[in-house]
């Protein structure tokens, strides 16, 4: 094999994918070429890097050096500096957003600089469609371990001593359901994985399918030796394609290679591991309900127990674990549960992966020690909220999707671990975090969670089935200035008799995004019903938008981007609405970089100054 | 790929662990050869093209090449910087193909420094 | 034929009104004026009108509010605008309202003519995508290659869903028929197969266009303002959601988290995926794959 003094690391994750990396790569391929420095330098593809937004991502090693946003046409410039004069380009680096510092190495980004790399060790770093680069990053030799050296007990009691807990939403400690469902005695165990991401906001499932599907299934060989299953599915959502077409190159080569399959290495074990692709149900992320998916019925929950550890998949004892979970096994199996302990807290041991995306201005996925506060995931890592020159600030951090709830800027000190976070009323969920800024209206985004539940409702039980529907249709009355003097206490009862009455977790959590927001924006639920008045100006029959005259500097930014032409006035001299063409888009609103326009009640007709000190 | 044994599985990884080496920044020794203009036109490339035959030749997995710019000292170009880890850098100057290859040999794998060849050791001052 | 057809000018100046009416009742049009967006919205509401030709620029209701108002309106009537000022900033927005096209002031007979010429045309060539609406008939070879498929998973447990998705893909979608196909060729029942088919939200039972629109509805794509996004695709191209545009071009379907937050907010089109979607350059984004044929 012939030497490169370089890699030329290009993401190739669903993000950057689609920013085309996928032509820049070969791109870069060509202009090597060109230049003969082919068996210099090599074109790697990774999986995501996490840094979504700043793509198509290259980095360079040895030198670390980070670049962003690459485009087909920057690849010749790029190589003929960096690798043919040996200078790196400036002004591909990626740059401090609030300083505009230019930061070229990877490990110097604030992004990248405060996270542990346990689970996403191999992101961007190895070639995911390449088991020899796994295996070179000690791959597969914990499922070895596990295969032919330690007994089921023996893994069950370091996983249970690392404490690691499910990373899909509840936080069941994965040893005790690992043990449970090797008590069981069946001619037939099925041991799964569930990749249906569903929680909108979350990626970090489809990230670690795409970066490193062998580390899924190195965790899946470990848990079936642990629980006596010989037979495997991994469900993953049909949105997914490209991590479908990564586990399943993976689970080809491993199988080729004897990691996986009969005989696994010569151990007289045997497992067999399929992937299932699901079709669209939410629901289906739901334990009882999956299954019910993979037997190929309908996906609806069912009443437990018996749970699935003890008749799961076609009535036999199975067991199903989050892909992050799955991920994290085999580094534990081969560090210890010392180590893994070592980071985190005491109930929520090692780190997790958090998808941030949003009002943020480092979008991405980042893994950081448990205990870590929202504080510091909002500035340090995630660089702050964007826009903060024009008045925009951090409001909330929705967690747990369409099961969780938004959390305030005065909880923004809690420490990131499952039981703090279900202290607030939201849950850690499967790690999405969905960050608004002052200008996003919260009973409009209970709105939006309620649309989500209202439609993914599998319709078994009344109370979710009806239920959420009469709460949408309440919260739609507050948004469209229908709203009644006990509308608020109407849709809390209707919360309680929900979470009581519905099977599954879906149905019980499903008013969550209502009662966190209740709880924590009362006064602005408020403001809806009493004032009819949006004060952040979302919802459009609420509002009436103004131009300070005061602060206008007559730019014309407004009138240009007014899609109704209902903004008039001379340049350089204060503009003006004219209310009868206003629509309400608030677009003036969002363009205007002075922070002139003004929100009033819907058909305020008085002085809009005076609104400025409500 | 036949089916592997543990062994088989040390064994992948051992092979790999140049090219992760250079990705993962862990090395023993780091080449800089110096490729500005002036390098170019001095010869820089077929440095770098015999330092990496030696490198495959000797097969060592924890050195890494890299390139930078000019140095600053033109007139004395091809120059290259071999930095052992823990040793003050060393600058080689005025280089050929033969050169770099007796410093390979010496410097980075026995781990000598040929003074007849070197500049100076240690690097600049930066502030 | 041409004394079918009725057309309304709009114009704030008369000139224009008269010298369109001497031109094209010339050539046999029902021609009809109106002195502004108000006066012109009154005379539609009073009969229906094949085609209107406005100006862009003038008082109170201007053109762009006249063409949003016909469009949601009476979408039947085609628009032609006829401006002074033809920069690429309005006509672009006027495109993007779905005119037919436009008339740069001041104009020629041979001009006006010509494109009233080609609005009928093409008007008219729209029109057959009603009639190709009618009754699906598949190829044989496609239902062969159905069958081999079905048969291949027969008696492996499980396999309605993976079978229902391969159908999909050769199908395009999931008609009674193919439904039927399938609940005899693994012999399930067709109420369980419908059951299944009808849950997830994967599967549709009507048929797609060449190209396939898929919005995000996830939190973050919500935060970022996909829904105004939406809007603007819905009234571009006459199409709800879940729905297909009569000359069978696009469907438009609303997907939950396609989990490209980083990228918020997304639009898959076909299989490209398209980050940080505006309302302003989401129509341009589709009207390149207008010219291109069906996805492969």
């Amino acid at each position: 094999m012939g030497r490169f003094r370089a890699n030329l690391m290009v993401c190739a994750g669903s993000g950057c994918v689609a920013t085309k990396s996928l032509k820049v790569k070969e791109a870069f391929e060509e202009e090597l070429q060109k230049r003969g420095l082919e068996k210099e330098i090599d074109v790697v593809l990774t999986g995501c890097n996490g840094f979504c937004a700043q793509g198509p991502i290259i980095t360079v090693h040895p030198d670390e050096i980070f670049y962003e946003k690459i485009q087909v046409e920057d690849v010749p410039y790029l190589v003929e500096e960096h690798f043919i004069k040996g200078r790196p380009v400036e002004k591909f680096m990626y740059k401090e957003p609030t300083e505009k510092i230019t930061i070229p190495s990877m490990h110097e980004i604030p992004f990248f600089k405060h996270q542990v790399l346990r689970v996403l060790r191999n992101k961007g770093i190895i070639d995911p469609e390449k088991i020899e680069d796994y295996i070179t990053r000690d791959g597969y030799l914990a499922s070895a371990k596990a295969v032919t050296a330690m007994t089921p007990e023996e893994i069950i009691k370091v996983v249970k001593d690392s404490g690691i807990r499910g990373r899909g939403g509840a936080g069941f400690p994965t040893g005790v359901k690992w043990e449970s469902c090797a008590r069981m005695v069946s001619d037939q165990k099925y041991m799964c994985c569930n990749g249906d991401e569903g929680d909108p906001g979350a990626f970090m499932d489809r990230s670690i399918m795409e970066a490193d599907p062998h580390a899924v299934i190195e965790g899946m060989i470990i848990g079936a030796k642990a629980i006596g299953a010989t037979k495997g599915y991994i469900y993953v959502r049909a949105e997914y394609p490209l991590a479908v077409h990564r586990l399943q190159l993976a689970i080809d080569a491993a199988t080729e290679a004897g990691l996986l399959g009969k005989n696994i290495l010569n151990s007289g074990f045997d497992f067999d591991l399929e992937i299932y692709q699901g079709a669209g149900a939410f629901v289906c992320g739901e334990s009882t309900a999956l299954m019910f998916s993979i037997e190929g019925r309908r996906g609806m929950p069912r009443l437990t127990p018996p749970r699935s550890t003890e008749a799961g998949l076609w009535g036999k004892p199975t067991v199903l674990n989050n892909v992050e979970t799955l991920a994290a096994i085999p580094q534990i199996i081969l560090n210890g549960a010392d180590w893994f302990k070592s980071l985190g807290t005491e109930k929520s041991t090692g780190t997790k992966v958090f998808s941030l995306t949003g009002a943020i201005n480092n979008t991405g996925l980042v893994e950081v020690p448990m205990g870590m506060t929202i504080r510091q995931i909002v500035y340090d890592i995630g660089g702050g909220v964007p826009g903060a020159r024009r008045g925009r600030k951090f409001k909330a951090v929705q967690m747990g999707g369409p099961s969780g709830g938004c959390i305030p800027e005065s909880l923004i000190d809690t420490p990131v671990t499952f039981e703090d976070i279900q202290k607030t009323g939201a849950i850690m969920g499967s790690g999405g975090m969905v960050f608004m800024d002052n200008s996003n209206c919260m009973v409009g985004m209970a709105k939006f969670f309620l649309e989500f539940t209202t439609d993914e409702s599998c319709g078994k039980c009344p109370p979710c089935r009806v239920g959420t529907k009469i709460m949408l249709d309440k919260l739609s009355d507050l948004t469209e200035g229908r709203g009644k003097e006990g509308d608020i206490e109407i849709l809390e009862e209707l919360s309680y008799d929900i979470i009581e009455g519905s099977l599954c977790g879906l149905g019980q959590s499903a008013p969550n995004p209502v009662l966190t927001t209740i709880q924590y924006f009362r006064d602005e639920y408020e403001s809806h019903i009493k004032d009819k008045w949006c004060k952040v100006g979302v919802c459009r029959k609420l509002t009436t938008f103004f131009i300070n005259e005061k602060v206008c500097t007559g730019c014309g930014a407004c009138m240009r981007a007014c899609p109704s032409k209902a903004i008039i006035g001379e340049k350089k001299k204060p503009h003006r609405i004219i209310q009868e063409v206003c629509i309400q888009c608030r677009t003036c609103y969002d363009t205007c970089r002075f922070q002139s326009i003004i929100i009033g009640p819907a058909d305020y007709k008085g002085d809009p100054m005076a609104l400025l000190k409500e | 790929m036949p089916r592997l044994t543990i062994d088989d599985l040390k064994k992948i990884k051992e092979e790999h662990k140049a090219t992760f080496a250079v990705r993962e920044g862990g090395c023993r020794a780091k080449i800089t050869v110096h490729m500005g203009t002036c390098g170019i036109a001095a010869g820089a490339r077929t440095i770098m093209t015999a330092l990496m035959d030696e490198m495959a030749k000797a097969d060592v997995k924890d050195v890494i090449v890299t390139t930078s710019g000019c140095a600053g000292l033109c007139s004395r170009e091809p120059m290259a910087t071999v930095e052992i880890a823990g040793s003050p850098p060393v600058k080689y100057v005025e280089l050929n193909e033969k050169k770099i290859k007796e410093i390979f040999d010496e410097h980075i794998l026995k781990g000598n420094v040929v003074e007849k060849y070197a500049m100076v050791v240690g690097s600049e001052t930066t502030y | 034929m041409a004394d079918d057809i009725k057309i309304l000018v709009v114009d704030d100046e008369p000139v224009v009104i008269k010298s369109c009416k001497r031109i094209l009742e010339a050539e046999g049009y029902n021609i009809d004026g109106a002195s502004g967006g108000r006066e012109a919205i009154i005379a539609m509401e009073q009969k229906p009108y094949d085609f209107v030709i406005t100006d862009l620029k003038m008082p109170e209701v201007d053109g762009i509010t006249l063409i949003k108002w016909i469009k949601k309106s009476r979408p039947d009537t085609g628009v032609l605008i006829i401006t002074g000022y033809p920069s690429q900033e309005t006509i672009k927005d006027a495109l993007e309202l779905g005119i037919i096209d436009y008339v740069p002031k001041p104009f020629t007979p041979v001009v006006l003519m010509d494109v009233v010429a080609r609005a009928i045309e093409w008007k008219q060539r729209t029109l057959p995508a009603e009639a190709k609406k009618k009754e699906e008939e598949f190829p044989p070879s496609m239902m062969a290659e159905l069958d081999r498929m079905i048969s291949s998973y027969k008696d492996k447990p499980g396999s309605l869903i993976p079978v229902l998705q391969r159908a999909q893909e050769i199908v395009g979608y999931l008609p009674p028929i193919v439904q039927k196909r399938i609940s005899r060729g693994l012999n399930i029942p067709a109420a369980e197969v419908h059951g299944v088919v009808s849950f997830y939200s994967f599967f549709t039972m009507k048929p797609r266009g060449d190209h396939i629109i898929k919005v995000c509805l996830g939190t973050a794509c919500y935060v970022k303002g996909i829904e105004e996004v939406l809007e603007k695709i819905k009234e571009n191209l006459h199409i709800g959601v879940g729905e297909i545009t009569e000359d069978r071009k696009f469907s438009l379907e609303a997907v939950r988290c396609l989990g490209a937050c980083g990228l918020a907010p997304v639009m898959v089109v076909d299989h490209d995926t398209h980050s940080a979607v505006t309302p302003k350059k989401v129509m341009q984004i589709i009207d390149e794959y207008k010219t291109v044929g069906a996805k492969a």
